[in-house]
């Protein structure tokens, strides 16, 4: 079995790539951080394997994410690594390719993306690159499949003849040559190092390569540690940039051809006039959410949900009843299986249509290229609570769920701005709260659902921002993240990318119906048909009537008149959407049209939204709750997002109900 | 006959929604990577190197 | 669009620097200042082909403070 690594820097089509070659789908996005972790696939019809590894600028990381690549490489020995590039930016791009030629594995270098550098009239002599850079060079264009089977067929290939001249070796200046030899003879002499390995060990530690460092270190190579401030004293870091810059400089230069036709169209350009203007970026930005949710509430999304929630509680239910009867199924499997799971599973299955249009919608953002405009005209707001535009990205992503909030949240460097992100991901109003705000906004506000549901995320954006500023005077945070953002060129999404990203982050959602939620409408069944007595026929001697009546006084200063929410909010913990599934079985309600009329006798206007706003901010869910605690390494960080999302959920309920009244 | 049907079926659904609720609370324990529903080719070979070990 | 040079990067924490450095810049790169955000909000620049957002007071370092 070989192995392939895909490596190179952000925004260069990678996991495009990857997923073209492997058959397997991945998460894509144009956006750094999408790869979090790395990826494993197989070529088809092979035995090779491909890893996908974030992309990165260099290999001495700045974040998280970014030092698995390092590690990777540290560790792993892939049989062959292939550099993924950006064609029209080959100078920085470049950069990259010198750090992992000087490792000496054999090396295939792609110029992805091929097409927008024939456009914008250049083009690179292959042969002169792959002469100068010592490693095969071929071009491919993952998005339109360009060039694709010649580097599978390359890729598959025993690859014991590339770069055969070993490692790629640069004319350094004298004194840093020269400190490079002689750590590097000393760790083959004294430690028994690979030769090549050792020389790339030398480079990157005076490069000032931290991980490289902290491996010398752990590995106590004196060689490199008894010298580390000889070479940083002397600015050999420095030199080592300047060399390999001109390197590339030169190479490109005797590389470089002029096409014919240079019909330049600024696509990109063009878009960013508008998207990016100082004053309208910000008011575009809120419009391409609103839009977002109008069609998923108003246009597409409700309306299939509607005449699925029909199918259910009409046919699909009835048939279910007679066949029941008729194998002779004892009452109480029959309301567990009518009244429980399909009513509950099933009621919250129906809302599928809006949580695949709300991902698509994600999608699209991601894969044009929008999120780091994004993260740019949001950033001026994020810089007066103490973050960057960058942060705003894992939020944004976390309206999706909230632990893949969260996990994207490592694109950020500074380990407090991390920690503050990681804190108020939950407040980002995730896809699993959809269907109880959709059954609200249904009963109680039909007239403006989809401005109701957005000032509901909106909120919590608010929410998250106040307590980020908060969080930053309370850690005292000096140091900064890094705000320097690549605006990639905008690609025209397409179908097959953006049905994968929905298809990736939607079914999750379907194979919670299965298991959690599942599990969520027995327990809350259970415990609304079983009572201190044993099995109870009225659901006010159960369990659950016990439970929430006993919290009633709790939730009556924010408007909670019956007890069915508070034993529903109870079982939300197990998963979000298990809030809708137990609202259905508590109130006895048989399909989404009935448990609308209820809720609308039940709640008044105020009482829902404030009753919107604790379901918004509450506490996370189990599978956040965990995240919490392994990203940010503990427990205790893990139960304050529980209380403070308490708290501060009861707070905010609380008050909007109290002001409210008085205004009414 | 009818009553033993309609036992097992109802302590099988009780059964594996026990284990969902006992498996989201263990998974919760674990943090990323197994909280995650997406089961990733990473995922399935940490797995199968987990049942290595054993 | 108004055309500068990188004059300095001394000022700029190591993180900042070394990232400027991976997108191929460095003292005497030449680029161009694509759009200003109102209240010092970040500005975009465009060098070798591709636009880059910076925080002003970076920008303002880099053409000398």
């Amino acid at each position: 079995m070989t192995t392939v690594a895909l490596l190179g820097n952000p925004n260069t089509g990678k996991t495009t790539l990857f997923n073209e070659l492997t058959d397997k789908y991945e998460y894509v996005g144009n956006w750094t951080g999408v790869t979090v972790e790395k990826k494993v696939g197989q070529i088809r019809h092979s035995d090779t394997v491909v890893v996908d590894l974030p992309g990165i600028y260099s290999l001495n990381p700045i974040t998280k994410d970014e030092s698995v690549v390092t590690n990777y490489l540290l560790k792993d020995k892939p049989d062959l690594i292939l550099n993924v590039t950006n064609a029209s930016q080959l100078k920085r791009n470049l950069l990259l390719s010198i750090e992992v030629l000087e490792l000496g594995l054999p090396v295939i270098i792609t110029l992805n993306m091929i097409d927008d550098l024939k456009r914008s009239g250049h083009y690179y002599n292959l042969e002169t690159l792959s002469k100068s850079l010592g490693c095969p060079v071929k071009t491919t264009n993952a998005r339109s499949k360009e060039g694709l089977e010649q580097l599978k067929t390359e890729l598959i290939q025993d690859n014991v003849q590339v770069n055969a001249n070993g490692p790629l070796k640069l004319n350094y200046p004298l004194m840093v040559s020269q400190a490079i030899r002689q750590a590097d003879q000393a760790l083959v002499k004294d430690y028994n190092i690979e030769p090549h390995f050792a020389h790339w060990l030398a480079i990157q530690f005076i490069n000032q390569n931290k991980v490289v460092r902290k491996y010398a270190k752990t590995h106590q190579l004196k060689p490199l540690l008894s010298q580390q401030a000889y070479y940083d004293a002397q600015k050999f870091a420095d030199q080592i940039f300047e060399t390999r810059l001109s390197f590339i400089e030169t190479t490109l230069a005797a590389a470089t051809e002029q096409l014919q036709s240079t019909q330049h169209v600024e696509l990109t350009s063009k878009i960013d006039k508008i998207v990016t203007h100082p004053v309208f970026g910000l008011p575009i930005f809120v419009g391409v959410f609103y839009l977002m949710f109008k069609l998923s509430f108003d246009w597409v999304g409700t309306p299939i949900s509607t005449e699925l929630d029909k199918l259910l509680s009409g046919p699909i239910s009835t048939w279910a009843t007679q066949f029941l009867t008729q194998v002779g199924a004892l009452p109480m499997l029959r309301s567990l299986i009518v009244n429980g799971l399909i009513a509950g599973v099933g009621g919250v299955l129906v809302f599928i249509p809006q949580i695949f249009v709300l991902f698509a919608c994600i999608s699209i953002l991601e894969d044009s290229g929008y999120m780091a405009r994004a993260a740019l005209v949001t950033d001026r707001i994020m810089e007066m609570i103490g973050l960057n535009g960058k942060a705003f990205i894992p939020l944004i992503i976390g309206f999706g769920c909230n632990v893949t909030g969260i996990m994207a949240a490592r694109t950020i460097e500074q380990p407090k701005e991390r920690l503050i992100t990681t804190l108020i991901s939950p407040f980002m109003s995730c896809s699993a709260r959809l269907p109880i705000y959709s059954l609200f906004v249904a009963a109680l506000f039909p007239r403006n659902q989809a401005v109701i549901v957005l000032s509901i995320y909106f909120l919590g954006i608010a929410v998250a921002l106040l307590m980020a500023k908060f969080y930053h005077v309370l850690f005292k945070v000096k140091e900064h993240s890094v705000f320097i953002v690549e605006l990639p060129e905008y690609h025209i999404p397409r179908l097959d990318i953006i049905w994968h990203g929905t298809w990736d982050k939607g079914k999750g959602f379907i194979k919670k119906a299965g298991t959690i939620i599942f599990a969520g409408t027995v327990l809350i069944w259970l415990l609304s048909n079983f009572g201190v007595h044993g099995y109870v026929t009225g659901i006010n001697q159960s369990f659950a009537a016990n439970l929430g009546k006993i919290l009633l006084p709790i939730f009556r200063p924010m408007g909670v008149t019956t007890w069915q929410p508070i034993s529903a909010l109870l079982t939300g913990v197990l998963a979000k959407e298990v809030i809708s599934s137990s609202m259905m079985v508590l109130f006895h309600t048989s399909n989404q049209a009935a448990l609308i009329g209820v809720l609308s006798g039940s709640f008044t206007t105020l009482s829902a939204y404030a009753l919107l706003v604790f379901i918004l901010l509450y506490i996370p869910c189990f599978a956040t709750i965990g995240t919490i605690k392994s990203e940010t390494g503990s427990a205790k960080w893990a139960a304050y997002s529980v209380v403070s999302g308490l708290v501060i959920s009861y707070g905010l309920a609380f008050l909007i109900f109290q002001i409210g009244s008085l205004l009414a | 006959m009818g009553l033993i049907v309609n036992i097992i079926i109802i302590a099988a659904i009780f059964g594996f929604a026990g284990y969902q609720i006992y498996r989201a609370i263990k998974r919760s324990r674990q943090g990323k990577c197994a909280a995650c529903d997406y089961d990733c080719e990473v995922k399935r070979m940490a797995d199968k190197a987990k049942k290595k070990a054993f | 669009m108004r055309k500068f040079v990188i004059q300095q990067f001394t000022g700029l924490d190591d993180s900042t620097v070394q990232r400027l450095h991976s997108l191929g810049l460095q003292t005497g790169s030449p680029f161009w200042a694509v759009r200003f955000y109102p209240f010092h909000g970040p500005v975009i620049i465009q060098a070798d082909d591709q636009r880059i957002g910076i925080r002003y007071t970076v920008f303002h370092t880099l053409i000398g403070g």
